[in-house]
């Protein structure tokens, strides 16, 4: 790495969570590392009555309290947990805004799906009174890349701004674009993923992906590495960062939080979980070459954990592929077992956990599963404390990408 | 007889399309413009819409690119009297 890649090295110093187990970093962290599990029955209105009754639903956010009045008109749910988590990270860097020029600040989202509710509710004013009823913020609202749109309007920021649309690995290769957006010289990027896919059009559309979980029973609808996984329980919210160059963050006096050492992405086809081994593996290595690091320095795994027979037993061939005998010895944990998969969120918020983790020296459990039929140290039960420097996140999407990330530990090196 | 669009009730529709606070009388300034509010293009369309669902009338094209209050009453409220 050279000087000016050293100087320009991207580093966490903002945390913001919106997840159906907890809002704000504090709850999420401690619902996380006692493995509580909130997967329940979907409670939004006209969702009661479709195949898929299991969920994560964000339930201690209120839209009204967390943004204002035009963007609650202007802009869907999903953007609505966007600025939220935003606000958190933000608030969290001890950035001193005022003090920055509106060209310092980028914005990098990652979005799968889009404002399906909000596209719902223009869609049934178009085929139930016609054309002239539809919103004009229909045209941005539904948009996968609003958020990105909406977070640098709301702030003012007018650095470089980008949107990944790359399946739910998206959630880590934005965090990926913001490390490049630093390194190419913008002070400040506010970078994440949130999504809100439990209303009721965004779930039809849902109800293709023979991964999803049917189960009517929230103990048993998610159980990833397990004999009894039987799909994965889909999940709104997501986590926003804010991400600087590391020289810049000890020049503030700004706790770094982690450091994002390396990161690598690959695609192998839709639904092909068999193949997704050694695109997972491929990607694996490319993150642990670009951070310099050796297998055997991971010290925890957040697995994408997808809770079908056959992801499962692909990403646990995968990591053994990729770390080598280290493998048997590391320990693999899914928090997203208790609260569900928030798409392009999911990722997000594993980084948000794994950056907590290391923090705390916590392994935090895999929350329900108590049997595992794969090769793997799956954390389970009750979270186990470990000296963590290293973590690796994992994320696959349902249309076939997969990706890496290594982070380290900010402090203390 | 369609009366015509008062402050008040372009106040009114700005916050119901746009979600948008806006003192009806801050409306009536002199000079004052649409952009002070953060009120943009798409806000105004959707007022257009409300307006022309309401009366059933077509609002002269590009109201919704007027940058002031007063420009935009002069567009709407000509409209409106051209079609009653």
């Amino acid at each position: 790495m050279t000087d000016h890649q050293a100087q320009r090295r991207a580093v966490l110093t903002g945390i913001g969570v919106v997840a159906p187990n907890g809002v704000g970093t504090d709850d999420f962290w401690k619902a996380v590392r006692e493995g509580a599990s909130v997967l329940g029955p979907i409670a939004r209105e006209g969702c009661g009555d479709q195949p898929l009754r299991v969920a994560g639903e964000v339930r201690g956010f209120s839209p009204q309290d967390s943004v204002e009045e035009r963007y609650l008109v202007q802009t869907d749910r999903f953007t609505h947990f966007a600025m939220a988590a935003a606000d958190f990270a933000l608030a969290d860097s001890g950035l001193d805004l005022a003090a920055m020029s509106p060209f310092a600040v980028g914005v990098v989202t990652a979005a799968g799906s889009g404002g399906g509710e909000f596209g719902q509710r223009e869609l049934q004013q178009l085929w139930g009174h016609g054309p002239q009823y539809v919103g004009p913020y229909q045209s941005i609202a539904w948009f996968y890349a609003a958020s990105t749109g909406q977070v640098s309007i709301r702030g003012g920021f007018k650095g470089p701004c980008g949107v990944v649309a790359s399946d739910e690995a998206g959630g880590l290769d934005a965090l990926a674009h913001a490390a490049r957006t630093i390194r190419r010289g913008t002070e400040a990027a506010v970078v994440g993923a949130a999504e809100a896919p439990l209303a009721p059009y965004s779930m039809v559309c849902q109800l293709g992906y023979p991964e999803l979980s049917r189960s009517l029973d929230p103990d048993s609808a998610y159980l990833p590495f397990s004999p009894q996984a039987c799909g994965f329980a889909p999940a709104e919210g997501g986590a926003m960062f804010v991400v600087e160059s590391h020289t810049a963050a000890l020049a503030r006096g700004a706790q770094v939080r982690a450091v994002l050492a390396g990161h690598a992405a690959t695609f192998t086809g839709a639904s092909r979980w068999e193949e997704s081994r050694a695109g997972l593996a491929h990607a694996i290595r490319g993150a642990l070459e670009e951070a310099r690091c050796a297998p055997d320095e991971i010290d925890v795994v957040f697995a994408d954990a997808l809770g079908t027979p056959a992801a499962d037993r692909a990403e646990a061939l995968a990591i053994a592929d990729a770390l080598g005998e280290h493998a048997a010895h590391v320990p693999v944990t899914a928090p997203k077992a208790g609260f569900g998969r928030a798409y392009c969120g999911a990722p997000a918020l594993d980084v948000a956990a794994a950056v907590l983790a290391m923090e705390y020296g916590v392994v935090p459990p895999t929350p329900r599963v108590t049997e595992i039929c794969h090769e793997l140290d799956l954390v389970t039960r009750f979270a186990r404390t470990a000296e963590l420097r290293t973590a690796l996140v994992l994320s696959r999407g349902l249309m076939g990408s997969n990706a890496a990330l290594v982070l380290r530990r900010g402090q203390g090196d | 007889m369609t009366p015509s669009l008062t402050h008040a009730e372009l106040a009114a529709l700005i916050k119901g399309k746009a979600g948008i606070t806006v003192d009806p009388l801050e409306l009536e300034r002199p000079g004052v413009t649409f952009e002070e509010f953060g009120v943009d293009s798409l806000g105004l369309l959707g007022v257009v819409g409300e307006l022309e669902n309401r009366h059933g009338l077509q609002i002269t094209s590009g109201a919704e690119m007027s940058k002031t209050p007063a420009e935009f009453l002069q567009a709407v409220n000509t409209s409106v009297k051209a079609g009653a």
